[in-house]
C-alpha cells in the first residue's frame, strides 16, 4: 500500500500525528494527479489510434505528438457557458459529479501495476469495482430525466436497459474468477495466477468479460444510449462545459479500468519472466486496451433490441455455463 | 394531437443524422414509430423563378447548387435541354468528355452516399474512408475545371476548357485505387460486417408496387427489382457506344440500395475506362454565342442523375431567357415514400432508411 | 402508341395531338373536366405522373402533365388550359398516386386548386407565405421583404 510507504518515509523526519496528516495530504495530491493523468493519456492514445485507423493525423499541435491536446480541450470546456434551460437543477448537476466520482474511485482501488501499488486497499476490491460500475443505470435515468429533453429521456431509458442486461453477465463472470482463486481481492487473484493465467482455463469467460465490460461502459459498438447520430448524444445531449468534460474523463477512466481488470483477472497481472512486473503489466494492459479500443472504429452500432437480445440470449447463458464448469473444476 | 404514452420527436431540420434540412416528425411509442410526417422546403430558393430572369448561358451556377453532390450531372442535363431546344450539335469529343465527367460525378456522389450511410450506422471510419477516395476524384475535377463542389465546367455547345494534357492517366490511376478499395476494403468494412448486415437487411422494404405508386426512379427503384436505367433505355451522350451492366437487386431493403450503389461505382469505372480509350480527337466545343434566342416550343429532356431520373421541361417563347423551366427531381418523389416506410419500425432504423434514400435537399426543394 | 390511338378515337373533337414522336408525344385536351377520364385512359400504358409543370400565360394557365412508365423511355405530355375565372381542376391523385406532391407544389407556387386532393397544403413554402411566387405577376414587395417567418414565441 502506497500510504504505508509514504508514511514510513515521512515519520522518519516528523513527529507522529503531524506526519500522519502530512502523508495523508501527499497521498491525496498524488491520487488526484495520477487519476487525472491516466485518463488524459488514455484519451490521447484513443484519439491518435482512431486517427491512424481513419488515415488522419489526430492531435499534433499541442505538445509533443499532440500529447497535451486533452489538457487544452479540458481547459476550453472549463470556459464554456452554461446553456441548458428548464432543467432539474439537482439531478442535472448531481449526475456528472457522481459518475466521475464513481469512475475515479475505481482507479484508487485498482492496483497500478504491482502488489500494494493501490491508494486504498480493501479485501473485496473486485466487488467494490463492480458496484461502482453497476451504479451507472441509475445515474443515466436521473440524468435523462433531469435534462428535460426527449432525446435524453430515450437515451437514459436505453442506457438503463442495456446496462441492466449486461450487468448480470459481468457479475457471473467475476464470480467464476473469484471462485477459481478463492478471493475477491485483486492482489490475491493475481498472485494465484503465478503459474498459469486464468485465460488458459477460461478463454470464453474472458471474451464474455470484455464484451460485457464494453457494454457497461457504453463503448462502441455498445454506445446505443448515446448514439451520436440518431439521439444526438443520448442522455448527455444537454450537457456542456465541464459537466460534459466529467463524462468524457469518466469514460476514459472506465475504459482503462476494464483493460486493467482483463489483465488482472485473466492475463496474470504483473506476473511474467525476465523483466520487472510493472513492465509486464503495462505491456499486457496496452495490448488489451488496443483490442478494446478497436471495435469502436471498425464496427457499426447495433439496434437496442438486437443488443439486449444478444445480452440475454448469448452472453448470460455462456457466463452461467462457464460458472458451472468452474464449479466442477474447483470441486 | 399527440396520443397519450407517445412522444413526438421533431427530428431536423438541423440534426446530425439528417441529410440536409429534411424534417421528420415522428410519433414514438416506446421505441416504435407509430406515425411519420415529412416536412420539406427549408432549402427552397425558387430556382425555377431564377431561371426566368437569366440568359440561357447564365443558369449553370444555379444548376450546380441543385444537387450539389452531383453538380456535373445537373450541368450536363441543363446543357442537353438548351442544346436540344436551340438545335445545337456538339462535337463527338465533347460528348465523350461529358460522359466521363458525368460518371466521375456519379462515383463521387455514390462515395458520399456510402460514407454517410456508414456514418448513420455509427461507423465513422467508413465515412472518412469514402471521403478519402472521393478526394482523389475531387482533385481530378479541380484540375480539369478549376472547381471542386460546383465546377461550372459545362457550357452551351460543349465545355469551357478541353481536358488538360495527361489528365487521362491521372483519372485512370485514381480509378484503379478506388476500384481496389471498393472491392476489398469496403467489403470488409460493410458487406462482411455482421452488425452492418443485421442493421440493414430486411429494413425499410420498398416493394415494386410501392416504387410504382410513388414514382420512384434511379438506384432506389433498381434495388427493388425494376430494371430501368435511362442510360440503357434511351441512351444519351455516349452511353450507346460503351458496354456496361445495370446492377439490379430484388429485395428492396436498405441493404440492396447500398449494394446497388456500390455496384454502380464499379460500372461507372468501366464506362470511364472505355470512354478514355475511345476519346476522339478534335474540337471540344461548338461556338455558340453567349446570348441565344430559342423560338417558341416545349422541350423535355430526362437523364439519369446519381439519385434517379432528373428531368427538365423547358418552355421558350423566342426570348433570350426561358419562359418557364420545370425541374423534375427524383428525390422529391422518393422522400414521399418515407411517410409509409417509417411506420412500425424502431427509431434507430428510421435514420438508416432516410440515409438509404440518399436525399440531397438542394434538389428536393429547388 | 396504342393509348394515343384509343384516346384519339375516344375523345373525338376534344383532343388534339400536337406532336407524335416515339419518345415524346404532346396532346392537348380542350375541356378541363375531362382530365380524370383521360388520366384513366392514360393509366393503361403509363405508370406514373412524371412531372406536372404549370406555365403562366395570363389569363390562361397551361398545365403540362408529363407521364412516363417503367418499361421504356416513352413520355406523354398532356396539356390542359385553365383560366383565372375558374382556377381549379380535378385532382388525378386517385389514378396516379405519384401526382400527390406535384399537385401540392402546383398549388403552392401557382395557387391552383385541385378538387378532390386528399391533402392540399403548401409544400415548399411556409403556410402563411403571401402570394404564389411562380406566377408572372408576383412582385417582391415590402410585405415579402419584411416577412420574418412564423411568429415564434421564445
Amino acid at each position: 500500500m502506497i500510504f504505508n510507504y509514504v508514511y514510513s518515509i515521512i515519520s522518519a523526519f516528523i513527529l507522529s500525528p503531524l506526519s500522519y496528516i502530512i502523508s495523508f495530504i501527499i497521498i491525496a495530491i498524488l491520487a488526484v494527479i495520477v487519476t487525472a493523468l491516466i485518463p488524459i493519456f488514455i484519451g490521447w492514445v484513443d484519439r491518435k489510434y482512431a486517427a491512424r485507423i481513419e488515415s488522419r493525423y489526430g492531435p499534433v499541435y499541442v505538445g509533443p505528438f499532440g500529447l497535451l491536446q486533452n489538457f487544452a480541450d479540458l481547459t476550453k470546456l472549463l470556459g464554456k457557458r452554461f446553456i441548458a434551460t428548464n432543467i432539474d437543477w439537482l439531478s442535472f448537476n448531481f449526475t456528472p459529479i457522481a459518475l466521475a466520482t464513481a469512475s475515479f474511485a475505481m482507479l484508487l482501488i485498482v492496483p497500478l501495476g504491482g502488489p500494494g501499488l493501490e491508494f486504498i486497499s480493501i479485501p473485496y476490491s473486485l466487488l467494490f469495482i463492480y458496484t461502482l460500475l453497476a451504479i451507472s443505470p441509475l445515474l443515466l435515468l436521473i440524468a435523462g430525466w433531469g435534462e428535460n429533453n426527449k432525446y435524453a429521456l430515450i437515451g437514459g431509458f436505453r442506457g438503463a436497459a442495456q446496462i441492466i442486461s449486461y450487468e448480470l453477465a459481468l457479475i457471473v463472470v467475476l464470480s467464476s474468477v473469484a471462485l477459481l482463486s478463492g478471493s475477491y481481492s485483486i492482489t490475491s487473484i493475481v498472485s494465484s495466477q503465478s503459474a498459469i493465467w486464468y485465460a488458459a482455463y477460461l478463454p470464453v469467460t474472458m471474451v464474455v468479460f470484455i464484451i460485457a465490460g464494453l457494454a457497461i461502459i457504453e463503448r462502441e459498438p455498445f454506445d446505443v444510449p448515446e448514439a451520436s447520430q440518431e439521439l444526438q448524444a443520448g442522455w448527455k445531449v444537454e450537457y456542456s462545459g465541464i459537466r460534459y468534460g466529467f463524462f468524457l474523463i469518466g469514460d476514459y477512466v472506465r475504459v482503462t479500468v476494464i483493460a486493467m481488470l482483463v489483465t488482472y483477472l485473466f492475463l496474470g497481472g504483473w506476473n511474467g519472466p525476465f523483466i520487472s512486473g510493472i513492465l509486464w503489466f503495462i505491456i499486457k494492459t496496452a495490448i488489451v486496451l488496443m483490442i478494446i479500443l478497436t471495435p469502436r472504429w471498425v464496427l457499426g452500432r447495433p439496434r437496442i433490441d438486437q443488443l439486449i437480445k444478444f445480452g440475454w440470449n448469448w452472453l448470460l447463458p455462456l457466463a452461467v455455463l462457464n460458472l458451472i464448469l468452474v464449479e466442477l473444476l474447483v470441486l | 394531437m399527440v396520443k397519450e404514452n407517445s412522444i413526438r420527436l421533431n427530428i431536423g431540420p438541423v440534426h446530425p443524422a439528417m441529410h440536409g434540412v429534411l424534417k421528420l416528425i415522428l410519433d414514438v411509442e416506446g421505441d416504435t414509430i407509430t406515425k411519420a410526417q415529412t416536412e420539406i422546403g427549408f432549402l427552397h430558393r425558387a430556382s425555377e423563378k431564377i431561371a426566368e430572369m437569366r440568359y440561357f448561358s447564365n443558369y449553370y451556377p444555379i444548376m450546380d447548387k441543385l444537387d450539389y453532390v452531383s453538380a456535373l450531372n445537373m450541368e450536363i442535363l441543363y446543357a442537353s435541354v438548351v442544346e436540344k431546344a436551340a438545335g445545337i450539335e456538339i462535337p463527338p469529343r465533347a460528348v465523350y468528355i461529358r460522359t466521363i465527367m458525368a460518371e466521375i460525378q456519379r462515383i463521387m456522389s455514390h462515395l458520399v452516399f456510402i460514407g454517410s450511410f456508414g456514418e448513420d450506422l455509427g461507423n465513422m471510419t467508413g465515412f472518412i474512408w469514402a471521403l478519402r477516395e472521393r478526394e482523389l476524384l475531387m482533385n481530378v475535377v479541380e484540375k480539369i475545371s478549376g472547381g471542386r463542389l460546383a465546377p461550372m465546367y459545362i457550357c452551351n455547345g460543349g465545355m469551357f476548357y478541353d481536358f488538360p494534357q495527361g489528365i487521362e492517366n491521372e483519372i485512370l490511376e485514381a480509378l484503379s485505387i478506388i476500384e481496389d478499395k471498393v472491392k476489398h476494403e469496403y467489403n470488409a468494412m460493410f458487406t462482411k460486417n455482421q452488425i452492418f448486415l443485421s442493421r440493414t437487411k430486411g429494413i425499410g422494404v420498398l416493394t415494386k408496387d410501392m416504387v410504382k405508386k410513388y414514382g420512384i426512379t434511379g438506384p432506389i427503384a433498381r434495388a427493388s427489382g425494376i430494371r430501368r436505367d435511362l442510360r440503357k433505355v434511351s441512351p444519351y451522350l455516349a452511353y450507346d457506344k460503351v458496354d456496361f451492366n445495370i446492377p439490379v437487386e430484388n429485395d428492396g431493403d436498405t441493404y440492396s440500395r447500398f449494394v446497388v450503389r456500390v455496384m454502380e461505382i464499379l460500372e461507372s469505372i468501366k464506362i470511364i475506362r472505355q470512354c478514355i480509350k475511345d476519346l476522339p480527337a478534335g474540337s471540344s466545343k461548338t461556338a455558340v454565342p453567349w446570348i441565344i434566342r430559342i423560338p417558341k416550343k416545349d422541350t423535355f429532356v430526362k437523364q439519369e442523375s446519381s439519385r434517379g431520373e432528373m428531368g427538365i421541361f423547358l418552355v421558350t417563347d423566342g426570348a433570350d431567357k426561358p419562359y418557364r423551366l420545370k425541374l423534375r427531381s427524383p428525390t422529391f418523389f422518393a422522400i414521399r415514400a418515407l411517410e409509409e416506410l417509417l411506420v412500425n419500425i424502431r427509431v434507430a432504423d428510421a435514420f438508416v432508411i432516410v440515409a438509404s434514400i440518399d436525399p440531397v435537399m438542394g434538389e428536393v426543394d429547388r | 402508341m396504342v393509348t394515343l390511338d384509343k384516346l384519339k378515337s375516344g375523345f373525338k373533337g376534344e383532343l388534339e395531338v400536337l406532336t407524335e414522336e416515339p419518345k415524346l408525344s404532346i396532346i392537348r385536351i380542350k375541356n378541363k373536366k375531362l382530365i380524370k377520364k383521360v388520366a384513366w385512359q392514360i393509366k393503361e400504358e403509363f405508370d406514373i405522373l412524371y412531372a406536372l409543370s404549370v406555365v403562366d400565360y395570363t389569363p390562361v394557365f397551361e398545365l403540362n402533365y408529363i407521364f412516363s412508365n417503367y418499361r421504356n423511355a416513352d413520355s406523354l405530355v398532356l396539356k390542359v388550359n385553365i383560366d383565372e375565372k375558374d382556377f381549379s381542376i380535378d385532382s388525378i391523385t386517385d389514378t396516379f398516386n405519384s401526382a400527390n406532391w406535384e399537385e401540392r407544389e402546383a398549388y403552392d407556387l401557382f395557387g391552383i386548386k385541385f378538387n378532390g386532393h386528399p391533402d392540399l397544403r403548401r409544400i415548399l413554402l411556409p403556410e402563411d407565405w403571401p402570394g404564389h411566387p411562380l406566377r408572372k405577376d408576383f412582385k417582391v414587395d415590402d410585405e415579402i421583404r419584411n416577412w420574418t417567418g412564423l411568429d415564434l414565441k421564445f
